[in-house]
């Protein structure tokens, strides 16, 4: 076992962890700090694949800048542990889930052991390519061959910052603000009970 | 450092470009006139509906960006269908007195554009990658939309189940995309089908005709993202709640504008890409047969659940959901009819479910009320809404001469069609048979509506005032229905097109 199969398995191991911790937890405070741990994780099985400007950007840009404004959120929004998050789920939906999530894991380990990986097209498992992953191979694929997806996501962007404004936009001057925030965190409560 | 511009060729997108700078140019004319007329935002879009309408018309096919953007016969018959459905949704908004509405106008014709504009981008691409962006800019602004009213529980309980399903199918789909990419080694959907049909590599060996386990996981979770789209048992869910909570012209625009989108994707992916992990010629037809059973069960489920609503827009809901099973069994049917079939029977599901919906949004505004009781004598304050109603209603049944009719005949016909073709395509006859059994459970639930208008005595009937925008929604709707149910011959010819448009994508 060489130092690359070590690291990659260590890597994969806290990646999945992290990713799992995330969902468990009731406090969401942990759940993102698990989030940013398993974000790191992955972000050294890309550099492990070569991509090593992918991976800086996922450590930079989502483990970096967005959780940290995800925890700010979460602690504008005062939210405190499983107080805020209603009641534990019911005995019965938490067996169908832990059953249905089990049954899934196995069905994919068999999927993945019995997949012939050998038999993938020729030229996708192998050395990468010189200069493969570098900022300039990157950005010569989003301005040429993927430039219309490119273009598309800057749209994207900005219906997502037009939604939001119209989300998040507090009612005319006047109207009580109270309701506003109350049915705002029932909600929250319904969707985690249910 | 030198590169290469791929053929841009921006003038094939003229018509999306129009419409996505004319829904900001709607969002800013809002932001900066003093809220005084009630009806100019709308009024603007439904303007640059129009015109991109008519610049469509002036748009030559072809291929731009490379591959990546390709206005076929295919994109352009639904391009066709997503604007019809923004116009009538958009009309139907109108008559609302809803001053949570009102005081968001801009916002809400914008996103109902920037809406039309994802769905126009979605039936345009030939690539994965814009694809799926294409379906992520057609649903984010239906989240939004879904819970405009926010001091209403409803409103925003849907907005949210919304927003986490539509999450939860789009990371499901990009999963099996990941899949089909790691498998193929490209993105490109006319390259994906090549690699599968030519070479033995990947996922799929056609020596042997089946498929690794590999892809039967990409090809499932594909079917589980799309189906959440399309709300095809068992990812239907979702779809009473969404309905019944969103703005009634909202809850319209998703059973109509949001489910062809669906289709357009699933046509790119399984019939486009995947096409020969379902050789119709062959024997254990990959996933033909399992999307035959998920079609089966959305006639079952949508049509029987349907019988114990009592509220209106729960009651459509469901039987979008079995309409979506209807839908299913021609896509099935991978002959020249299949496609076709398919364009028609949204053509007429437009007409029909936006009628109707136009005719349940005035209801509701004007009494507040959605519950199908609250219909009891209907036909005497109003004959014009009862006599419209029970035309929808008799067109989403598939009573002749209407539209809705010839949906479902086109579809049965192409399904038998592609049955007696191949040997191991028996139970395509039992699709047939299962759609034509739960028709008739769909004309119980339907005629209880027209019962209720017509035959219920009540002490206190419904007192509605029309708004002009939404009685010529409503008359489009009426006069869709009935012309293109007495001569379906000009839609079909539209949509004969398509199936070719799918083969051109070939290289």
């Amino acid at each position: 076992m060489n130092l690359d199969t070590v690291i990659f398995i260590v890597s994969a191991v806290v990646a999945v962890f992290g990713a799992t911790m995330m969902i468990a937890q009731r406090n969401p405070v942990a759940s993102v700090l698990y989030l940013i741990l398993s974000l790191v994780a992955q972000a050294v099985c890309y550099v492990q694949l070569s991509a090593l400007f992918l991976g800086a950007i996922l450590v930079v840009v989502y483990a970096g800048a967005i959780m940290v404004l995800f925890l700010f959120v979460i602690m504008l929004l005062n939210l405190r542990g499983s107080e805020d998050l209603g009641q534990p789920p019911k005995a019965l939906s938490r067996f169908t889930k832990y059953t249905i999530g089990i049954l899934m894991t196995l069905e994919l380990v068999f999927i993945i052991k019995g997949a012939p990986l050998k038999a993938m097209a020729t030229g996708l498992i192998g050395k990468a390519p010189d200069g493969f992953g570098s900022v300039e191979q990157v950005a010569r694929l989003m301005f040429t061959d993927y430039l219309y997806p490119f273009e598309l996501t800057g749209v994207l962007l900005l219906i997502a910052v037009v939604g939001a404004v119209v989300v998040a936009k507090s009612r005319k001057p006047g109207d009580p603000e109270e309701t506003q925030t109350e049915e705002t965190a029932g909600t929250n409560t319904n969707e985690a009970g249910s | 450092m030198e590169f290469q511009l791929p053929e841009i060729n921006l003038q094939l997108m003229a018509p999306e470009i129009f419409l996505f700078l004319w829904a900001l140019a709607v969002m800013a004319f809002d932001v900066t006139t003093k809220r005084k007329s009630s009806s100019t935002a709308g009024n603007l879009a439904l303007v640059g509906l129009a015109v991109t309408g008519v610049i469509m018309v002036f748009t030559d096919q072809g291929r731009g960006f490379g591959n990546m953007f390709f206005n076929d016969s295919m994109a352009v018959f639904f391009k066709v269908i997503f604007l019809a459905a923004a116009f009538m949704a958009i009309g139907s908004s109108f008559g609302l007195t809803h001053t949570r509405i009102l005081n968001h106008r801009g916002e809400y014709f914008g996103l109902i554009l920037l809406s039309t504009v994802g769905m126009m981008f979605l039936a345009s691409s030939s690539e994965l990658i814009s694809l799926y962006i294409g379906l992520e800019l057609t649903t984010i602004p239906l989240f939004v939309l879904a819970a405009f009213f926010k001091d209403d529980r409803k409103s925003v309980e849907a907005g949210i189940k919304y927003l986490v399903v539509g999450a939860f199918s789009s990371a499901l789909l990009l999963y099996g995309l990941s899949f089909i990419y790691g498998l193929t080694g490209t993105t490109d959907i006319a390259q994906i089908r090549s690699i599968l049909a030519h070479s033995a590599v990947a996922g799929f060996n056609p020596a042997y005709q089946e498929s690794t386990p590999i892809m039967v996981m990409a090809v499932l979770a594909i079917l589980g993202g799309i189906g959440f789209k399309l709300a095809l048992p068992p990812f239907h869910q979702w779809v009473p709640d969404v309905y019944e909570g969103a703005p009634t012209p909202i809850t319209a625009f998703l059973s109509v504008g949001s489910k062809a989108a669906g289709l357009v994707a699933f046509a790119k992916i399984m019939i486009m890409g995947l096409y020969d992990l379902y050789d119709p010629s062959k024997a254990p037809n990959d996933w033909g047969i399992l999307v035959g059973v998920m079609a089966a069960a959305a006639m079952i489920v949508g049509n029987v659940l349907a019988i114990r609503q009592t509220n209106i827009k729960r009651m459509l809901a469901y039987s979008s959901i079995a309409h979506a099973g209807y839908v299913m069994v021609g896509m099935l049917a991978l002959n020249s009819l299949g496609l076709a079939s398919v364009g028609y029977y949204m053509f007429a599901y437009l007409f029909t479910n936006m009628g109707a919906f136009a005719i349940v949004a005035l209801i509701e505004d004007r009494t507040g009320s959605c519950e199908i009781a609250s219909y009891a004598g209907l036909s005497k304050t109003s004959p014009f809404l009862a006599i419209s109603m029970t035309i929808f209603l008799l067109s989403l049944t598939g009573i002749p001469p209407l539209a809705g009719f010839f949906g479902k005949f086109y579809v049965f016909a192409a399904a038998i069609k592609m049955a007696e073709t191949g040997s191991g395509l028996t139970w395509i006859y039992w699709l047939v048979g299962v759609g034509l059994v739960t028709s008739v459970f769909a004309l119980y639930y339907y005629a209880n509506v027209m019962r209720t208008m017509y035959f219920v005595e009540t002490d206190s009937p419904l007192k509605v005032t029309m708004s002009p925008m939404a009685v010529a929604v409503i008359v489009i709707g009426v006069v869709g229905v009935v012309v293109f149910g007495l001569n379906p011959q000009p839609i079909v010819q539209f949509a004969s097109d398509m199936p070719a448009a799918l083969g051109a994508l070939l290289p």
